[in-house]
């Protein structure tokens, strides 16, 4: 269980820093963890954070690993928020349960299902990810949408999140339906996709809209 | 299962024949084969906005057919759809061809099912198998026809392969036995369904049951009529129930049943095996046609091309060798030669060959100016239509047009009416929503000036130098995104999703082209030339009874004041409102004969290219969008058109340029 502490004194002396604080007792007050001070010493022991003085900073290693968390957290908070409506206090638990859970792949996935968001319901900054990048050099998130899908390449859709009724009923008489394997084949001037023999052109928002996997 | 047998009566009507299936498959090209009679076709989706009926005969049987718009579901979704759809409600016993692209089966058989739930006798027209077997993509029909049931013909209609089996089969159409398992849900939900449906339907029940259950509101008329209010009650408490146990993806879900099973019997069925298809280099074409760097200099030598064709050809060389040649040296003399003989009165001398003679004015301009023009525009247009380009070019503007409210399928109208405006007007048929197709309508009224026009209009900007020109074209530009800007903002409504189809690049059929070519002219001049005799005879007769001068006199504040133009220009405004082409027919003889000053001919081309095109034009947009709207766009276009004038003219005088 100390690892999992020792997450929440990272998150919290993250957000301390976002807020200008840095002070030993500032963080002692604001923790709801049982024995601190003994999560903290573990914490300085193992490089994760520096103390001088009453000032407590996270070290590179600390700082690495607060961005991680704080990443996980706020997704989960956007996605519950976005999707599920959930409370304030309902938010913040479930989200606190989450960033323990969630593996990279999958946050990668969540982030890119919502959009790279880069704030979270309670306007904080979300850390971006190796998934925000537009500049990627080789890890693709599980699920991506189609619109950042590389050209050319054969992607099989996993589910669509269409504006309209309408919108979703003539994607799939045209047979654009998860499970479809279609290629994007141009985004300029319009996007164009082929499926099977058929090539269409759509809007961008559309294709925001299909989610894909590479195959 | 065979139908009841047809009367066998030679020559009798043996029934009706419909032919439905995706767009831009040929179903207009099956129905020229069938019939002998010809309809628009093109290689644009979504080309044919009218039905179409013709005869087919097949060994003493006369059969009806009927040509539909393409559909890419039976559920409807779009005006199209839905006509298509009420016409196999309609057409009870009617027997159906389902014609589909060999290329594109997968979507086509979503219709094959459901026109096999509707318990329809049909029959499956595999079209363009050339193109499908050259892919190496022909799905192999022996084993289609063993699961469907029904007959699988693999057809090249456009040189009339497959056509004559088709046609010998027509007599004794199956229905389909393919039933699919929705999953419990919506299979007892679609049971209550067709319990509680009229004992008698024109199509199947469990058709009309599944797209009740899908939300097709589009049957409300047919279902307020033939079913009672109790059991409408009944109808929707059981879609409601089944919405919420779907949560509310009852369509989608039989869409995704229907595709997988098409992909199941797609894997089983297999294609005909081939050789491997080699560089194909119209489909590389239309790969770069689209690209956002290359698609560039396509475009501008296609725009290149076709001013050459147009431009030069046409409006240049043609108009010249029937204008001056024909007309001016060898017809209105040889007219005035016999009228001088054979007619005593000089007043009907003049009617013929005077100034505003019917010869030596109307049909000279109908015949020399506007013909040669409007024929290579037909011509250069046809082969753009059926090459494939034009969706091509849909997918260069589509970000362009969407600031004006519509998107990139806006774009065949638009070029269309550089050919004829009215013809165009009709077209926006083809635009998903209503404002979409009022914007169209409003932008082609206003701002595109139609081949005839164009022809006249050039050839005098020409004389009077680049700069001209140049002022003119960046004026209509800017007035025609000004104006659909503004008007995307204040007409109501929604603008549509920019999805479309990309036809494959075709070389275009010569003969295909040359009827298409020739029905458009003749359309044209039937509009035409009414107007232009019409329109001639009005200033004759005006002249005659001295109301040319009054109305001259009448229209001076604004010609001479506003305008800044000689008092006879009004005359030319006066047929702009008859046909514009006509009114800048009639500016280009007052520039030729020195009337204007080049400030002058810039103002007045500018004042009438903004007018409504023609008095076709206006009756056409009565017709599509009612007279309100009408009236309201020709309230807005002839002040504005006036207005523009007006202020180009102050400008320039005030900057001190003359050009």
């Amino acid at each position: 269980m100390t690892e999992h502490g020792q997450d929440e004194i990272l998150e919290l002396l993250w957000t301390l820093w976002e807020d200008g604080k840095s002070k030993r007792e500032e963080l002692l007050r604001a923790t709801a963890e049982d024995r601190p001070e003994v999560l903290l010493d573990e914490l300085l022991a193992s490089g994760h954070a520096d103390a001088s003085g009453d000032d407590i900073r996270l070290t590179r290693s600390g700082e690495e690993r607060a961005r991680g968390i704080i990443r996980r957290h706020r997704l989960a908070e956007v996605l519950f928020h976005n999707l599920f409506d959930l409370d304030n206090v309902q938010l913040e638990s479930s989200a606190c349960q989450f960033e323990h859970i969630l593996s990279e792949p999958v946050v990668e996935s969540v982030c890119t299902f919502l959009g790279h968001p880069p704030v979270c319901p309670h306007g904080r900054k979300i850390p971006r990810g190796e998934c925000c990048d537009r500049i990627r050099t080789e890890i693709q998130p599980l699920v991506m949408r189609l619109s950042d899908a590389t050209l050319g390449a054969t992607v099989r859709i996993v589910f669509i999140t269409p504006k309209s009724r309408t919108r979703l009923e003539k994607l799939s008489a045209l047979g654009i339906v998860p499970g479809s394997r279609l290629r994007l084949l141009q985004r300029n001037p319009s996007y164009v996709l082929q499926i099977g023999q058929t090539t269409i052109a759509v809007d961008k928002d559309i294709t925001d809209e299909i989610f894909v996997k590479h195959t | 299962m065979n139908p009841a047998p047809a009367v066998k009566a030679p020559g009798s009507p043996a029934g009706t024949v419909i032919l439905v299936g995706n767009p831009n498959v040929g179903k207009s090209v099956v129905f020229g084969a069938l019939t002998g009679r010809y309809v628009n076709v093109s290689n644009y989706p979504g080309t044919t906005v009218e039905i179409a009926r013709g005869e087919a005969r097949d060994r003493g049987h006369v059969y009806e057919v009927i040509d539909t718009p393409g559909v890419y579901s039976l559920l409807p979704m779009s005006e199209d759809e839905r006509v298509t759809r009420d016409i196999l409600m309609r057409e009870e016993g009617a027997r159906v061809l389902h014609v589909c692209d060999a290329k594109n089966m997968r979507r086509s058989l979503m219709i094959t099912l459901q026109l096999a739930e509707m318990e329809v006798h049909f029959a499956i027209a595999v079209n363009m198998a050339d193109e499908a077997r050259e892919q190496g993509v022909m799905p192999r029909l022996d084993s289609l026809e063993g699961i469907l049931g029904v007959p699988a013909v693999p057809t090249v209609a456009v040189r009339k392969k497959g056509t004559d089996r088709l046609l010998s089969l027509l007599d004794r159409l199956p229905v389909s036995t393919v039933r699919l398992h929705y999953g419990e849900n919506i299979e007892a939900a679609a049971a209550g369904m067709e319990r509680l449906l009229p004992a008698r339907t024109p199509v199947g029940k469990r058709a009309l049951a599944l797209m009740l259950l899908c939300g097709d509101d589009s049957l409300t008329p047919w279902i307020a009529e033939n079913v009672p209010p109790a059991r409408i009650r009944e109808m929707n408490d059981l879609r409601n129930r089944l919405a919420e146990e779907t949560r509310g993806e009852i369509a989608y879900r039989v869409n995704q049943t229907r595709l997988a099973w098409i992909d199941r019997l797609l894997a089983e069925m297999g294609v005909e095996p081939s050789a491997p298809a080699g560089r194909d280099y119209a489909q590389a074409f239309g790969r770069y046609a689209m690209d956002p760097v290359y698609g560039i200099p396509i475009l501008l030598f296609v725009l290149f091309l076709a001013y050459e064709f147009v431009g030069v050809f046409g409006a240049g060389f043609l108009v010249d060798l029937l204008q001056r040649k024909l007309f001016n040296e060898w017809v209105v003399p040889a007219v005035a030669w016999g009228a001088d003989r054979a007619i005593p009165w000089r007043i009907a001398r003049d009617f013929l060959v005077g100034p505003y003679g019917m010869v030596s004015m109307a049909l000279s301009y109908a015949v020399a100016i506007v013909l040669p023009i409007v024929g290579t525009f037909f011509l250069g247009f046809g082969i753009l239509e059926d090459s494939g380009y034009l969706p091509r070019l849909a997918v260069m503007v589509d970000r362009i047009f969407k600031k004006i409210g519509c998107n990139g399928k806006a774009v065949l109208p638009m070029v269309l009416g550089l050919g004829c405006d009215t013809m165009a007007t009709l077209t926006t048929r083809i635009l998903d929503t209503r404002k979409e197709r009022v914007i169209v309508t409003l932008l082609l009224a206003l701002g595109i000036p139609c081949s005839a026009q164009l022809g006249v209009i050039l050839g005098m900007l020409a004389s009077i130098g680049a700069a001209a020109t140049v002022t003119w074209l960046l004026l209509m530009v800017g007035i025609i995104f000004l104006v659909g800007y503004l008007a995307a903002k204040v007409i109501p409504g929604e603008s549509s999703d920019f999805i479309m189809e990309i036809p494959p690049i075709r070389w275009p059929q010569f003969g295909n082209l040359a009827v298409k070519t020739m029905a458009r002219i003749e359309w044209y001049l039937r509009e035409a030339v009414p107007l232009f005799l019409l329109g001639t005879f009005i200033l004759f007769a005006a002249d005659r009874l001295g109301w040319l001068l009054w109305l001259q006199r009448a229209g001076s504040p604004l010609v001479v004041k506003m305008l800044d133009l000689p008092p006879k220009t009004t005359e030319a405004f006066l047929i702009g409102f008859l046909r514009r082409d006509y009114g800048a027919a009639g500016l280009y003889s007052m520039a030729k004969a020195g009337m204007l000053t080049h400030l002058q001919v810039l103002v007045s081309l500018v004042t009438i290219t903004l007018f409504i095109p023609c008095l076709a034009n206006l009756l056409v947009i009565i017709k599509e969008h009612g007279g309100k709207v009408a009236a309201g766009m020709a309230l807005f276009i002839f002040p504005f058109a006036l207005l523009v004038g007006a202020a180009l003219s102050a400008a320039a005088r005030r900057l001190g340029i003359h050009f």
